[in-house]
């Protein structure tokens, strides 16, 4: 492989991160090229020390997810992350796939249920008094108020499950990725 | 299998190895990666994705030093944290691997 394939598979495989960072990285690589050049190594050798690009692009991919899912705790960086890790091949997808899939639908389920709750008990606060005759209306609006509070308590709790368990998975994630995943590629006879 | 434990053990002293060289004095990217790579076999490449999280996590940081000839070398050097993390490894290296040579001193 020479400088410039090597460079441009580079590039291609950090498509996505933003401009600044693939300048910098590709910058990085150019540097060690020259100083190589100066050592007097050819590119082709200098190329097949480096690695294979595409895994290199793929490990600086990653961590830059498991960054931004450190740095902002939302779904989509959330999601980001959980993909780089999947897309490293650092966790068994096969049987990761069932457990996350379900627990996430369960956490989906449960923040369904409470905007539902929210939902019902802003109505029921709100038109119950007009809706339903011969009730005390103070009664209809405490119950209403109630509802809205277990709906907005279960929404917070499905919220803190839904950052714990990706947290949990990018950390294990992490971990394959630094220990355990070298060794499976030696095995491979791809290190 | 004894190659695999060899890229695994590699692996997971990699960043402690480039704390090592950090503490001895500032290096760049190059030299870093051949000098490490001429000591434990490792693939040149993959020092620069370690050096971009150990940069993030504030272990190390970088400055630019003017060049006589072509653009400015960028230049790595350890923080304070990461000089506090590198004692902290090598002293839990240093007890994990004699334990370990006793073991396998002993089974001989």
């Amino acid at each position: 492989m020479t400088r410039h394939q090597f460079l441009d598979r580079l590039r291609l495989g950090l498509r996505g991160l933003p401009p600044a960072a693939v300048a910098e990285i590709i910058g990085d690589y150019e540097t060690h090229f020259d100083d190589a050049h100066a050592a007097g190594r050819d590119e082709a050798s200098v190329a097949a020390a480096l690695g294979d690009p595409d895994r290199l692009a793929r490990e600086l991919r990653a961590e830059a997810g498991l960054k931004r899912w450190e740095a902002e705790r939302n779904p989509s960086a959330a999601a980001n992350a959980i993909f780089a890790i999947l897309g490293l091949g650092a966790i068994d997808v096969l049987i990761l796939l069932p457990i996350v899939l379900s627990i996430f639908g369960t956490l989906f389920g449960f923040a369904c249920a409470a905007v539902v709750m929210f939902a019902v008990g802003a109505v029921m606060m709100v038109l119950g008094p007009v809706i339903v005759q011969g009730a005390p209306i103070a009664a209809l609006i405490l119950a209403g108020l109630g509802l809205v509070a277990l709906g907005t308590a279960f929404g917070s709790l499905t919220a803190i499950g839904g950052v714990v368990f990706t947290s949990i998975l990018v950390w294990y994630g992490r971990l394959h990725v630094r220990v355990l995943k070298p060794a499976l590629d030696a095995q491979g006879g791809m290190a | 299998m004894v190659e695999a434990i060899q890229v695994q053990l590699k692996k997971g002293v990699l960043e402690m190895c480039v704390l090592a060289l950090l503490s001895r004095g500032d290096a760049y990217g190059y030299d870093i990666a051949s000098r490490l790579a001429a000591g434990i076999e490792m693939g040149e490449g993959t020092i620069y994705p370690l050096m971009r999280r150990l940069q993030a996590d504030g272990l190390v940081e970088t400055y630019l030093v003017e060049s006589a000839s072509g653009p400015s070398r960028k230049y790595y050097r350890l923080t304070g944290i990461g000089r506090s993390r590198f004692e902290a490894q090598k002293t839990e290296w240093t007890a994990f691997s004699s334990a370990v040579d006793a073991i396998i001193g002993g089974v001989q």
